[in-house]
């Protein structure tokens, strides 16, 4: 089926709401997947595969990220395994705030998941003329690295997912999410390593871009079934009718006039 | 002799957004040449736009289809209309309905055969039907029955309906939703951002409804025609210049002026920012005389203006007792250079809201080349964000300073916090609900900013004495539901006028006002409220033909001039009573006035 980019959005956001997010991490949530899903980048089936854990993750109290160490430029905060839907957006601004003060700050995430996610919000902060790099290990074995940097002010970024085939010795299992942010000096992904590697995926601005155009001409394809289940969360912050609301709301229920 | 004034001076005499954020003076507000009716008529003239129909094919009770052509310097657009029967026990206004006498889409480039057939199958669904990404608009309408049964019936008995049907009700269909922005799988907004033709906001809306306006001139005449060939007459031009396209609106409305505090500023900010220019501006004797006829032409149409809304009807018997006054003492007063502002300053101090904000609507009128830039400003980028290194003690300034006005509100008042907002599960319609006796609290729209504005007041307070040096995401982080209203908060105080100021909890609030709001910068007018909670108006009456568009006029400024329209006076003997029809009528279909 076919959505527009505005009606992902809002029905994603109703159905974070109705999921037990707060109204600003709701917002924040839905931009984060209608903008991997416009540009054809899955956010939808990222939170499909996700959906269990977000939802049991929202019968807890806290979901924002616990600081473990901060200073001027540099912090380490616990995600507390929640979804980086819950747990990225303050982290970001934090690493904003302490980059703007300082040229350039490190961030990282400890224990989250549903990473790929957090690229809509990277986009947001390169938006605001920061530029913004994120990176992560996807896999132990063979060690798959994601790395996705936003020039400032770009819309879209360049990402690259490569194998590493010399793993090595030391390869603990780290599902956090380091983030890098700059006032003044892109740091986009380049591949120069010397090590050994292949190239699993290569999205670059262009190819991005040309991807939300489609979008917007022709629509966003999203599953039918993951939509379907969006609309069935969503529907939970919707209140039972009665008479009495019915008729209070608006125009008679028969306008013959 | 027009001169613009600096910025400085501009934002010295803008008037305080304490007075014009008020929501019962936003609720006063009437339709203004900065309106996005007139705003599209003056873009279609200036840019010389061409309709024809390209299919009209209707049966002799004017159902079928037809499609209409846009031809732009830019590019091309279709307005598709489907009409269809509907049962009397079928109509209604409301969203929650299901069928309406017509339904349609304008369509961005050509309408081919699998795209006509695509949208039979879904527009007439309108919200349960999946959309085309290339329609811009989406929307419905149903008939007034009794204008479109006296206006059949006067045109084939080979007479002119009486003005006075247009002057009780201005329309021969009302719209009851207008879609645009990606609803239901129609094409986003941002597609439209580097459009010419519709980058605007709401411009693509209003040329949905100014099609239908053409439209159902056509199809009541048709209809006359197939009931008595060689009798039936057209309409006449005056009365097809005072028919305009009705809406009816509800609550629905509502979370719109709150979920969009940018735009909505931005809109108050270009007609006070156009206003502060006005004011400087040294006043000639044309001018004066133009205001004298203007006040005149105002006053008029809001006599004509009938609502059986008691409320509103004081309101506007109050302006029409005013303008008289106003006029009076205009005509007597020597030109000085500071007469406009002086005109604004008396009007606050002597007249109502509403007479006060007609005013300057009318001022509007006299300086077009100092309106129309603002014009191509009624558009923003739509964006909160936060400033998260902000040393907290400035947010808390902020509250202070641009916030002022809610944290006077006292919470603790149970009627201060008598309503609360929902959304139903009938079709997601906004609603309102009594706190503590209805119903779905717990699932409340957060619309009303003012109590979450004092909510967050508190929690910085209690913050900033343990951390008296924090930044704003220090306490974000330990405080993350507050993300959303401190993003608010710091978008918000950047702006010149900032949010809309009212307690949407309070047990006093009228919701008519926000509704009216938007539709005054939509160009509505004869607004008719049916209770604290819906309201009909009228839109585009008086406005130019499509026939006069396409006669590509020369006399801009003549063609412009459209605004509080008047009853136009036909010879009697051309004419079928609106009495004699309205008796008709209601012995046809049984219904009350």
């Amino acid at each position: 089926m076919k959505v527009s980019y505005n009606e992902l959005q809002g029905l994603c956001r109703k159905a974070f709401l109705g999921m037990g997010f707060a109204d600003g991490d709701a917002s924040d949530a839905a931009d984060m997947v209608a903008w991997m899903q416009l540009h054809e980048l899955d956010g939808l089936e990222a939170l499909n595969r996700g959906l269990d854990h977000v939802l049991a993750e929202q019968q807890e109290p806290a979901r924002a990220p616990a600081t473990i160490y901060a200073d001027d430029d540099l912090a380490v905060l616990d995600g507390q395994s929640y979804s980086v839907l819950s747990s990225s957006s303050l982290a970001l601004e934090l690493g904003f705030a302490k980059a703007r003060a300082r040229g350039l700050a490190v961030i990282k995430i400890r224990r989250c998941h549903n990473r790929q996610l957090i690229m809509g919000y990277l986009a947001r902060i390169a938006g605001r003329g920061m530029n913004v790099t994120a990176f992560w290990r996807n896999g132990q074995r063979p060690l798959i690295e994601q790395v996705v940097g936003f020039r400032a002010n770009g819309q879209v970024p360049e990402i690259r997912v490569y194998a590493i085939n010399q793993v090595p010795v030391e390869n603990a299992h780290n599902d956090g999410v380091t983030l890098i942010l700059a006032n003044h000096v892109e740091l986009l992904p380049d591949m120069r390593s010397a090590y050994d590697y292949e190239l699993l995926a290569c999205h670059r601005e262009s190819a991005l871009l040309a991807s939300r155009e489609r979008a917007m001409l022709d629509g966003i394809t999203i599953d039918d079934a993951v939509w379907n289940k969006l609309k069935h969360l969503a529907a939970r912050i919707l209140v039972e009718s009665t008479e009495a609301s019915r008729s209070g709301a608006g125009p008679e229920v028969n306008d013959n006039d | 002799m027009m001169e613009r004034i600096s910025p400085r001076e501009e934002s010295l005499r803008l008037r305080a957004p304490e007075r014009v954020m008020d929501l019962e003076r936003l609720g006063s507000l009437h339709a203004s040449r900065l309106s996005f009716t007139r705003s599209l008529i003056r873009q279609m003239a200036r840019q010389r736009w061409q309709i024809s129909a390209t299919r009209f094919e209707l049966d002799s009770n004017g159902h079928g289809t037809a499609i209409y052509r846009l031809q732009t310097p830019c590019g091309r657009y279709h307005g598709v209309i489907f009409s269809q029967p509907l049962p009397d026990d079928a109509r209604s206004d409301r969203v929650i309905a299901e069928a309406w006498d017509v339904t349609f889409g304008v369509v961005e480039g050509e309408v081919d055969d699998a795209l006509l057939e695509q949208m039979a199958a879904n527009v007439p669904l309108q919200e349960a039907g999946r959309q085309h990404p290339r329609l811009l608009v989406l929307s419905r309408a149903n008939r007034s029955l009794r204008n479109f049964n006296a206006f059949s019936q006067a045109l084939s008995a080979g007479r002119q309906p009486d003005p006075a049907w247009l002057t009780r009700v201005g329309y021969l269909y009302r719209t009851t939703a207008v879609y645009g922005n990606g609803k239901f799988g129609i094409a986003d907004f941002g597609r439209l951002r580097d459009n010419p033709d519709f980058q605007r906001p709401f411009s693509a809306q209003m040329l949905a409804v100014y099609l239908l306006r053409h439209f159902s001139i056509q199809q009541v005449e048709h209809i006359a025609r197939c009931q008595a060939p060689g009798v039936a007459v057209d309409l006449a031009t005056p009365l097809k210049r005072y028919l305009g396209i009705g809406n009816s609106t509800g609550l629905g409305m509502a979370p719109f002026l709150i979920n969009h505090p940018q735009l909505i500023e931005r809109w108050v900010a270009s007609r006070e920012q156009a206003l502060a220019q006005i004011h400087a501006q040294p006043p000639s004797e044309d001018q004066r005389e133009r205001l004298l006829a203007l006040l005149d032409r105002a006053g008029c149409h809001l006599a004509q203006t009938l609502t059986a809304d008691a409320d509103q009807e004081k309101r506007n018997a109050a302006t029409v007792s005013e303008l008289p006054e106003v006029s009076t003492w205009l005509a007597q007063v020597p030109l000085t250079d500071n007469l406009w502002q002086e005109l604004t300053e008396w009007g606050h101090r002597a007249f109502s809201l509403e007479t006060q904000e007609l005013i300057n609507t009318l001022l509007l009128e006299l300086y077009p080349a100092i309106v129309e830039p603002f014009e191509n400003r009624m558009g923003v980028d739509e964006e909160l964000e936060l400033t998260p290194e902000m040393p907290l003690v400035r947010l808390k300034q902020l509250i202070e300073t641009h916030y002022d006005w809610a944290l006077a509100y006292d919470f603790d008042d149970p009627d201060s916090r008598y309503w609360f907002w929902y959304r139903s599960v009938e079709k997601e319609e906004p609603r309102l609900g009594v706190r503590g006796h209805d119903p779905g609290v717990d699932r409340e729209l957060k619309l009303a900013i003012a109590p979450r504005v004092v909510d967050t007041h508190r929690a910085v307070i209690a913050y900033l004495d343990a951390q008296p040096h924090a930044t704003v995401v220090d306490f974000l982080i330990e405080h993350s539901r507050y993300k959303d209203i401190v993003r608010r908060i710091q978008t918000m105080a950047e702006t010149r006028f900032g949010d809309i100021r009212a307690n949407l909890w309070d047990r006093n609030m009228q919701p008519m006002h926000l509704l009216r709001t938007k539709l005054s910068f939509f160009g509505a007018g004869r607004f008719d409220p049916k209770s604290d909670r819906w309201v009909r108006i009228t839109l585009f009456q008086g406005a130019p033909l499509v026939e006069e568009l396409n006669a590509e006029p020369d006399d801009l400024r003549d063609f412009d001039d459209w605004g509080f329209p008047l009853e136009p006076v036909l010879e009697a003997s051309s004419c079928a009573t609106a009495q004699g029809a309205m008796t008709d009528t209601q012995a046809t279909n049984g219904v009350a006035s």
